[in-house]
């Protein structure tokens, strides 16, 4: 076995040098040729991944491999280095296993693109600073890799960049997740203040000499969790992701479901020891969280784009993961990450190929009837639906019912308005899939399957939705949650949390939520599977639906409160402050000067290069009559 | 030697061009002067032995302490590289933006240089003003004859508010000198040396911050820097913002805290939040410039106001960090110009209202464009971010407060530069006739910037050794006072 201290490193090497090769050759390399490449090399590094996997001693503790000191001032020593360990494996594999499919089934999305060998090496990038953000060994290189996602993710919404809207869109997702990393910033700042040093193992070693609740700690974790809220599209920033959609469709898979969005989550997960001495600023994740699930499952519901209906739901899966965390149960957050990866970038890819069969279709009024005519897609997408809705025994039912588990044990009412969040779930996507598969078609388009280099990625994800769940099979069902006690030897806040329920009470708990989401996919099969009931636009709609419909006014509140404002700040202190007061301020001051230059003008002869021998002369004359003189 | 040849070679390049005038040749001749210059710089590093070196010293006006002493340590060693870095492309710039009597504007150009390199290499605090004011008169002819509208009373009013604050640093000076024991010295040893009363640092402190605050400038000394950006010429503005600002930090570190500490601790709180002001105020109105250069100058005012607040933090991150943020401003602000100069050749116009859809035409400018950009915003691995890392740590240290508002100015410079960037590059083809895309000398010139804030951010350690020794040894005077 190579060992980790050689092979850590190969992991993001790998990718980056496709990007970097790629982009080098984009003029010589056909798209083709640059997509096969790209996918050979994210290839690699999850088999990379994989025999680290295989190699990595979980009790032997994380294996750092420092390549060199980054940041060298005074005490500061920040090294580049990445830290392979039980929580970095595991978002390693997810990484580079979705990745790789994704990168895959791009070679067929994108092959009439003319700039298929950009989006390839930005693909590619992007997995390069993913892995850094997952594998970094202390907060600094997380940090790197943090920002060269939101950089990825802002080129890859504006791919295609002759459109204004998605320029904005590009553009919005870049600043709404720079306020949060001025939160992160300054986390990091604080970090160092207090430990001493950013590296992970020292900081979560230091944290038990502080007590539970110590103000440090608060802020740090409330800093941090700031940074999450953008990166992760959490109340009040997650308008940026909906609008994230306008990038190619693969991208939404791999950017905006599967892996950056989950970042945030990561960070927590890595934090966890210092979240654990942070009662408040649990409580303050567990509500923003709780709120965030709610929030955009409500809008959900009222979307007709079938990507906005899908960035919803992983905005408001986010929100469930969020919760998880604020409860304590980090290992069923990083477990509901997982199982989200692969369905969730499931259907974003089958959403993918249905836009595909439709030539760009993305509107679900004007679609349906596709279950014969993409019966791959149709098979695989039901999948992902099944298994979004958390039914037995598919992936997503295992990892929501930890979550709800815990809930249920920290407050019953917060376990009400989760199972109400899972309904409203299990409401909008099975809207969706009977709006798309079933019924007859509604379009103008010739609806065709997606070839099987599209496919083949469908297939392996729906696999792993359905299996999923033995990750961290819970006791009830025989298992020994692996995945929890793996990751407890990475995340010290990680085993910490504990299920007191009695065997009948989670069994019920269970029947209960199934129950209702069965209801609620018979609710949806009548109303849309049966005959379309296609909603008018929003303003059509009754209040408060159409408040919902309407994104609860969330942009255009912030167009009101932020982005006008700061238009007319940024004009006026131009036009008004500087222009009115401050120049003429510096002409008043140089006013009694300007009147010398008066003076200055008179002796003006006009002819330049006088000037400049007299200067010239002048000094030469100087230089020599004091260096002899005296 | 290799000091007395970086002060004197493009002394005679440039005396040379003034006389013989070789007006095609001009260009290539004052490329060549800046490249072995760089060299020689480079040279100078590699044999730094890691203290001060002092490699002139004799006497010229003893009666007023004026004495030839020329040396350097750590940090001064930073300025020179980075004054013999950034020239060849402040040259280079000038073979795409070609403007009328190249030997002359190529002498001036040298002239400055030479100048430059004196006032980083002078350990006499009147030989540095000497050399100080002196770098002012070629800029000055640059920008009297070779700027655009306005070039007049713009350039007048620059010149005379400079100036003015040269003068109060003068005086400042003179004072110093004439508390030190007689005979009278002006060598910075004796003015480090001097431990003068409190009620005098807190005037003197003005006195000697205020020709450098003008300088570099911040907040409310910076309004002629907008117009005068925009005006000069695209190698005036390389110089000004590129350099010569970086005299402003520079002075800070040699006169201002070394000699009135006192004065410093208790001004400090107030200079940090004009800078920060500053930097927030220029950042905010950078968003809505219509003229993509004037952007530019007030990004570049952002950007300095961090840089001065850092400074103030006074301890060893926020010194190194605005230390290493200087090199990292040259190396993005030539960059950002030379971006500037090749848009506007390209689509006739500097008006950001006018463009758009630029990069359908030239892919690989816009690419060239965003790799600079990543810098400008303070990407992890760019040049940028080391520096502002440190200063937020250092102002982080100091205060809260300010670390918390200095960190807003990501949110704000993410604004204007993505905006500045979609106007220009992106949207649909705002159908003008073809242009070129960027050439192989485009690339001779970006793609070695790019590398440096790439490599530098990457891998920042030698240039933060450098600053290492020099700054802990500035901050020991802070130490001694408390």
């Amino acid at each position: 076995m190579v060992s980790a201290q050689l092979l850590a490193p190969l992991v993001p090497a790998l990718p980056l040098a496709g990007a970097v090769i790629i982009a080098a050759l984009r003029r010589r390399l056909s798209g083709h040729a640059a997509g096969l490449l790209a996918t050979a090399l994210i290839g690699g590094a999850f088999l990379c991944s994989v025999l680290l996997f295989l190699g990595f001693d979980p009790a032997g503790g994380a294996q750092v491999a420092h390549l060199f000191d980054w940041i060298r001032v005074a005490d500061m020593r920040i090294g580049l280095a990445f830290q392979v360990d039980a929580l970095s494996l595991t978002m390693m594999l997810i990484v580079t296993g979705v990745g790789t499919l994704i990168h895959l089934y791009s070679i067929g999305y994108m092959h009439d693109d003319p700039r298929q060998s950009t989006f390839f090496a930005l693909l590619n990038l992007f997995t390069f600073a993913m892995l850094l953000l997952v594998m970094g060994a202390n907060y600094a290189v997380t940090f790197i890799g943090w920002e060269g996602v939101g950089l990825c993710s802002y080129l890859l919404i504006g791919f295609w960049y002759t459109n204004p809207a998605y320029n904005y869109a590009a553009r919005k997702a870049f600043v709404m997740n720079r306020i949060g990393d001025v939160g992160f910033v300054l986390g990091l700042a604080l970090v160092f203040q207090v430990f001493g040093t950013l590296d992970y193992t020292t900081v979560m070693e230091r944290a038990d000499t502080f007590a539970t609740g110590a103000p440090a700690l608060t802020a740090i974790t409330l800093l941090l969790f700031v940074g999450a809220i953008g990166k992760s599209a959490q109340l009040p920033l997650f308008t940026w992701l909906p609008d994230a959609m306008a990038g190619p469709t693969p991208v939404s898979a791999l950017i905006h479901a599967a892996t950056m969005v989950t970042a945030g989550i990561f960070l927590l997960v890595r934090s966890s020891a210092l979240f654990v001495l942070a009662p408040l600023t649990q409580d303050v994740v567990l509500y923003t969280g709780l709120v965030t699930a709610l929030c955009a499952a409500t809008i959900g519901v009222f979307q007709n784009d079938i990507k906005k209906v899908l960035a919803y739901s992983t905005v408001s899966q986010l929100g469930y993961m969020f919760v998880a965390l604020g409860l304590g149960a980090f290992s069923a957050g990083l477990f509901h990450v997982t199982t989200h990866a692969f369905f969730k970038a499931l259907l974003f890819l089958g959403a993918g190929s249905v836009i595909h069969a439709l030539g760009g279709e993305q509107d679900i009024r004007r679609m349906g009837g596709l279950r014969s005519a993409t019966p791959s897609t149709y098979r695989t997408f039901l999948v992902g639906t099944l298994a979004i809705a958390g039914i037995f025994p598919l992936s997503g039912f295992f990892s929501k019912d930890a979550i709800l588990a815990h809930a249920y044990q920290y407050g019953p009412w917060i376990y009400a308005l989760l199972v109400a969040g899972a309904v409203l779930t299990t409401y909008y996507m099975f809207r969706l899939l009977f709006l798309v598969f079933f019924g007859s078609y509604r379009g103008q388009a010739h609806p065709h399957e997606s070839p099987a280099v599209m496919t083949a990625p469908l297939w392996v994800l729906a696999v792993l939705s359905v299996v999923g769940g033995a990750l961290n099979l819970p006791h009830l069902f025989g298992g020994h949650e692996p995945m929890k006690h793996f990751l407890a030897t990475a995340a010290s806040g990680v085993g910490l949390e504990h299920l007191h329920l009695s065997a009948l009470l989670e069994w019920s708990l269970m029947g209960f939520s199934t129950a209702l989401v069965l209801l609620t996919i018979w609710i949806a099969y009548g109303r849309f599977a049966k005959q379309a009931t296609l909603d008018p636009e929003a303003d059509a709609l009754p209040v408060p639906q159409r408040w919902a419909a309407r994104k609860w006014y969330l942009d255009e509140l912030y167009e009101r409160l932020f982005e006008k404002p700061y238009g007319w700040l940024s004009t006026n202190l131009s036009a008004l402050l500087e222009q009115r007061v401050m120049q003429p301020l510096m002409v008043g001051v140089g006013g009694t000067a300007e009147r010398i230059g008066e003076l200055l003008r008179r002796v003006q002869t006009g002819n330049l290069s006088t000037y400049l021998f007299a200067m010239v002369a002048g000094l030469l004359l100087f230089l020599f009559l004091t260096l002899n003189g005296l | 030697m290799l000091l007395a040849a970086l002060l004197l070679l493009p002394f005679a390049t440039a005396t040379l061009l003034l006389v013989a005038r070789p007006e095609a040749q001009a260009r290539m001749l004052a490329m060549a002067s800046t490249l072995v210059t760089a060299v020689v710089v480079l040279l100078l590093w590699a044999g730094y032995p890691g203290t001060a070196v002092t490699v002139v010293d004799r006497d010229w006006a003893p009666a007023i302490g004026l004495r030839l002493v020329l040396g350097y340590d750590g940090i001064a060693l930073l300025m020179l590289v980075l004054t013999g870095l950034i020239f060849p492309f402040i040259i280079g710039a000038g073979f795409k933006q070609q403007l009328d009597r190249p030997a002359t504007v190529n002498a001036l150009l040298l002239y400055a240089q030479s100048f430059l390199f004196g006032v980083f290499a002078a350990q006499n605090a009147f030989l540095f003003y000497i050399f100080y004011e002196l770098a002012l008169v070629p800029v000055f002819f640059l920008l009297l004859f070779w700027g655009g509208e306005h070039r007049r009373t713009i350039t007048v009013r620059f010149f005379l508010y400079t100036l003015l604050g040269g003068l109060s640093l003068l005086f400042g000076l003179a004072w110093c000198v004439l508390q030190t024991p007689a005979p009278y010295s002006a060598d910075f040893t004796a003015l480090h040396a001097l431990r003068l009363g409190t009620d005098v640092q807190l005037w003197l402190f003005w006195a000697l911050f205020l020709a450098f605050a003008i300088k570099l400038p911040i907040f409310p000394f910076h309004s002629w820097q907008p117009d005068t950006y925009t005006m000069a010429p695209l190698q005036g503005t390389m110089v000004l913002g590129g350099v010569m600002l970086k005299m402003g930090l520079y002075g800070i570190l040699r006169f201002v805290m070394p000699i009135v500490p006192e004065g410093v601790l208790f001004w400090r709180d107030l200079v940090i939040w004009l800078s920060i002001g500053g930097a927030l105020y220029a950042g905010a109105i950078a968003f809505r410039q219509r003229e993509f250069k004037r952007l530019v100058a007030w990004s570049s005012l952002s950007h300095v106001g961090l840089l001065c607040a850092g400074l103030f933090a006074w301890n060893s991150y926020g010194v190194s960090g605005a230390l290493y943020q200087a090199l990292a401003h040259a190396v993005l602000l030539v960059g950002l110009l030379y971006i500037v100069g090749a848009v506007t050749a390209r689509t006739g116009t500097g008006d950001l209202g006018a463009m758009g859809g630029l990069k359908l035409r030239t892919p690989r400018l816009a690419a060239l464009f965003m790799l600079v950009l990543v810098n400008a915003v303070a990407l992890p691995l760019t040049q940028s971010f080391v520096g502002e890392w440190l200063m937020f740590n250092g102002l982080w240290q100091h205060n809260g407060w300010m670390a918390f508002a200095a960190a807003c100015t990501i949110v704000l410079g993410a604004i204007y530069m993505l905006w500045a960037y979609q106007r220009v590059m992106l949207g649909p083809d705002s159908g003008r006739p073809a242009v070129a895309d960027a050439d192989r000398d485009d690339h001779l010139y970006l793609v070695p910037l790019i590398a440096i804030s790439l490599v530098l951010g990457v891998y920042p350690g030698p240039v933060l050794d450098l600053l290492e020794a020099p700054v802990q040894q500035m901050l020991n005077t802070l130490t001694a006072l408390n």
